[in-house]
């Protein structure tokens, strides 16, 4: 985890570092990485799951039930009519 | 020249993909709620009836089913992705490996899958300092994506594709005719070696005006010489061209990880119980094969309507294939609207008399096409009072005399009559039933024989 | 206590010991009728408070709705009393990564609560019959209540529903009970638990099962390698008293555990890097609308100046892990790795009704010592309350010795879904030991 991925990983999240950090970031990182070795000891197996228990076939009919407020969650962000105000796009 | 394309349709259910939320908002951020707004602390939930629809048409497709299927989040950041993620399917599309024929061409379908659409930006400000505004209305409304493989080979064949690919869908699962501009494509070409991709085009119409510019732009610069450089571009539909991308230049992995909030979905069963009704354009495809109808005439009855191919499939059963077109593309396809409405269920019982007595000569064809005409209410004739006896007799005698050449034939051969009485029923346009003119005609000739 | 009572003990807890991001300030609020008092992690939504989930990127947030485990308690006539401190996004395990307020431990204010549920365990242990509902993603219920002497339970994942938790880690949250005794934990655990419309992982459950109890238990003896001495001797002394009980306990080997800590950070960071995406400045919290910046300029400084350093680290790590060329190594082995680990627990299991260990290595250290420890170290005091967060397995912390007068707690792990035979274990262990009451309190 050297300090140029260090600067790549945080321009993919979205994260302005500044020097110290990417210095900083990059040693604990490093640190941290290297105990994820023990990892490649451990057997590979095509059984896997994306939770710890079993979460299978959990479907939602397709009924229309509008959400009774939709202004209050409007009201969360900034909106010009009705419409939310987002950033400047270039 | 090879082509291939990335094609987003929204599936026309209730609902959105993940939450309960119409997929019919009118009012700006009026079907919104905390699910397709991302807020923290909220979770997705699958629309059942996405899912079977995008099983189904990927089982239309011809493609493998994966027997297991779950979900991803695609990490990137732009205002319109209310979670700066989307939840698609990376690892596990619905099927893959299908093929769609367009006329003879098959061309190959590597993947399909089901993901959930972002919202709808709208530019405010000026040029080159717009900002975003942002209706969610659209964000979670589900899409299924159709990835083709590079099998197209020019513009107007990746037209054609996607017309026929609307056509057969919208039969398949409801799409409706708007979805001719609603439906968006990414396209990949390479005129060289070199493969362009061109994102984000919407509409049909566009999809083929991007294609024909960039294959355009291509061509030029590899008869100028030059190289195609390896990059995503954007269509501009003002001004027709295609252009470098401007906007999604940073850094961008997608960093895809499973969804675990929606768990696993076991769709194999699911989707080999499903039993597919017959789509136009295949409906067509057998009734050339069964019936040997022309290809083009065959695609113009699936087109105009269902139940007039239904007509035409009783038809033909009855009076074979070459007799059913005729009288299908004919004189039915051509008041099709009011003979249905007019007859609704009966129109068959209706229909198919008039055509046994044109089979059995008993009627003539124009007799026939009158009384059909009769059948969709308009009036054989435009006639505003009934013709009197006597206008007929002086027509049938004008023309007899005029003709003596069949005076004489009809000594010999009482057919001779034949050309007569169609030439009377042309110039009275029907307004004689034909066993009135024949009789007139052979009682004229006999005087003078 | 009565309503005056009961803002008299919310006052103090806060004012000695920063329990509350946000509380009931109006002592009228308290005098309303109710069957009970609760508190409720700060990344838990409620409609009544702000919910910021320790951080300043959500300042001002107010959510529309109740999280579920809210809304069924307060349905059972609970009184919401405040929101509790805790670290940035349930990121840490001392609760001091907090913008808002880092909580100090009831027995002694230079140490920590632990983390990440930190507030909670305070409020439990500072306000006479408090229910203080948290929530554990590697440990966030264990850790705090091993450190402050209170019971602590994570229930099974996928026990009680997620609705209206600010996501940490999406295949490990568990929304929690903690109490100064198990009584309260074993009347309102159902009240939370049960399947959620609005939750599909909390649909697949069997129902609550509250009889069962704990005969046998296996220690494993990789787990007692890094401890401190008192800390072994404490542990000694508590299994000396579960053996004079009646329950038999075995050593065992489990191998597979020296896996659960790489395997959880990559799986938490990675699931922690998404679920922080959506926090950009632009649709809650705290909104900046600069026009002269670039939406992904305005992304990066909002996030930047607003989301702590350790917060920071972990969304760097967990992107790391799922990006392209490395997703393999990482992410899918991680993933992989889990079922070993809850492979390895269910066979323990088909020979003992539980896995007891410590809770932590050591007691609450001091915010001192906690300055000077690096990342890595930080990371490691999860080492024991990792595997079975990671294996979403119900376990409860039950404060089992008290070391330079400080509390320390043993943790008992049981099969899926079987939270039941915890809570009874707990209730004959308190007939063992009498939980000691901290100053604060009184």
């Amino acid at each position: 985890m050297d300090e140029e991925t260090v600067r790549k990983v945080a321009r993919v999240a979205r994260l302005d570092l500044t020097d110290e950090e990417v210095s900083r970031y990059a040693a604990d990182l490093e640190d941290i990485l290297s105990t994820f070795e023990v990892l490649d000891e451990a057997p590979s197996t095509e059984d896997f799951n994306l939770d710890p228990v079993p979460v299978e076939d959990r479907l939602r009919d397709d009924e229309v039930l509008a959400y009774p407020d939709p202004a209050r969650l409007r009201r969360e962000m900034r909106t010009a009519d009705g419409w939310v105000r987002g950033p400047r796009l270039t | 020249m090879k082509i291939g394309l990335e094609i987003h349709i929204q599936l026309p259910t209730r609902t959105k993909l993940f939450c309960s939320c119409s997929t019919a908002g009118d009012e700006v951020n009026s079907s919104v709620c905390p699910i397709c707004l991302g807020f923290p602390g909220s979770r997705p939930m699958l629309n059942r009836r996405a899912l079977e629809m995008g099983a189904s048409i990927a089982k239309f497709l011809n493609c493998e089913i994966t027997d297991k299927v779950w979900f991803s989040r695609k990490t990137y950041f732009y205002p319109d992705l209310a979670k700066n993620y989307q939840i698609t399917q990376y690892e596990t599309p619905l099927g893959r490996n299908g093929h769609f024929m367009v006329g003879d061409r098959r061309i190959g379908i590597w993947e399909a899958h089901i993901e959930e659409d972002p919202g709808r930006i709208k530019r405010a400000g000026r040029a080159g300092e717009e900002v975003a505004l942002v209706d969610y209305n659209r964000s979670g409304v589900p899409l299924v994506e159709i990835v083709t493989a590079p099998d197209l080979t020019s513009p107007e064949e990746a037209r054609a594709f996607l017309s026929d690919l609307l056509i057969e869908l919208r039969h398949l699962v409801g799409l409706s005719p708007q979805d001719e501009t609603t439906v968006r494509a990414d396209g990949n070409i390479s005129v060289g070696e070199e493969r362009v991709e061109i994102k984000n085009i919407n509409g049909l119409r566009n999809i083929e005006r991007a294609l024909k510019f960039e294959v355009k732009r291509q061509s030029r610069l590899l008869a100028a010489g030059k190289k195609i450089v390896r990059e995503t571009r954007r269509f501009d539909e003002e001004l027709g061209t295609t252009l470098p991308s401007r906007e999604k230049e940073f850094e961008e992995d997608y960093g895809y990880i499973g969804e675990p909030d929606l768990g696993t979905f076991v769709i194999g069963p699911m989707a080999r119980a499903m039993e597919l009704p017959e789509t136009p354009l295949a409906r067509a495809s057998r009734l050339e094969r069964e019936h040997g109808v022309a290809a083009a005439s065959a695609r113009q009855m699936v087109l105009t309507s269902w139940e007039l191919a239904d007509m035409f499939e009783v038809l033909a059963s009855r009076f074979g294939g070459e007799t059913a077109t005729t009288w299908t593309l004919g004189p039915l396809a051509s008041h099709w609207k009011e003979l249905q409405e007019r007859h609704g269920d009966r129109l068959g019982s209706n229909v198919v008399p008039i055509i046994e007595q044109v089979r059995a000569g008993r009627i003539t064809d124009a007799e026939a096409r009158m009384r059909l005409d009769v059948l969709a209410g308009r009036e054989a004739a435009p006639a505003a009072t009934p013709a009197a006896e006597g206008d007929l007799e002086q027509l049938v005698a004008r023309l007899v005399d005029s003709h003596p050449e069949v005076v004489k034939d009809y000594r010999t051969n009482p057919r001779a009559a034949n050309f007569l009485i169609g030439q009377v029923m042309k110039e009275t346009q029907g307004r004689y039933a034909s066993k009135e003119v024949s009789d007139m005609i052979r009682k004229e000739l006999e005087k003078r024989v | 206590m009565n309503g005056a009572e009961l803002a008299a003990a919310v006052r103090r807890a806060d004012g000695g010991h920063q329990v509350f991001a946000e509380r009931l300030e109006d002592p009228i609020a308290y005098e309303g009728a109710h069957a009970f008092h609760f508190s409720a992690k700060d990344n838990l939504c409620s409609i009544d408070f702000q919910t910021r989930s320790g951080s300043r990127i959500l300042e001002g947030y107010r959510p529309p709705f109740d999280a579920t485990a809210i809304e069924r308690l307060r349905k059972a006539g609970g009184l919401l009393i405040g929101k509790t401190n805790m670290d940035e996004f349930g990121f840490g395990s001392f609760s001091a990564n907090s913008a808002i307020g880092v909580p100090r431990n009831p027995f002694d204010r230079e140490r920590c609560c632990g983390g990440s549920s930190g507030g909670a365990a305070a409020a439990a242990s500072l306000i006479e019959g408090h229910l203080a509902v948290g929530v554990s993603t590697g440990g966030s219920i264990s850790c705090p209540a091993s450190f402050c002497g209170v019971v602590g339970l994570t229930p099974t994942y996928g026990r009680v529903s997620r609705w209206g938790l600010i996501d940490y880690g999406t295949s490990l949250d568990k929304v929690g009970l903690l109490s100064a005794s198990s009584a309260p934990i074993r009347r309102y655990l159902p009240v939370i638990s049960g399947p959620d419309a609005l939750d599909p992982t909390s649909q697949t459950q069997p129902p609550l099962d509250m009889s069962g109890g704990v005969d046998s238990v296996a220690v494993p003896e990789e787990m007692l390698a890094d401890l401190s001495d008192d800390m072994r001797d404490a542990f000694q002394g508590a299994v000396g008293k579960l053996e004079g009980m009646g329950v038999e306990v075995r050593k065992v080997a489990m191998p597979a555990l020296r896996y659960a800590l790489p395997a959880y950070y990559i799986l938490a960071t990675a699931e922690a890097s998404t679920n922080m995406a959506r926090y950009c400045g632009m649709r809650y919290g705290d909104i900046v609308e600069d026009t002269d910046l670039g939406f992904n300029e305005l992304f990066s400084s909002v996030r930047s100046r607003d989301l702590g350093s350790e917060t920071k680290r972990r969304i760097l790590l967990g992107t790391f892990c799922r990006m392209v060329g490395l997703r393999d190594r990482y992410y899918i082995k991680a993933l992989q790795v889990r079922q070993l680990v809850i492979r390895q627990y269910e066979e323990v299991f088909r020979d003992a009704d539980a896995v007891l260990t410590p809770t932590m290595p050591y007691v609450a250290p001091r915010f001192d010592e906690i300055e000077k420890m690096t990342a890595l170290e930080a990371y490691h005091a999860d080492i024991l309350t990792v595997p079975p967060n990671l294996a979403g397995l119900p376990h409860i912390s039950l404060p089992c010795a008290y070391i330079g007068g400080m509390p320390a707690g043993m943790q008992l792990v049981a099969p899926h879904w079987e939270e039941g035979r915890l809570l009874s274990l707990a209730e004959r262990w308190e007939n063992e030991l009498q939980y000691r009451i901290p100053e604060g309190r009184a």
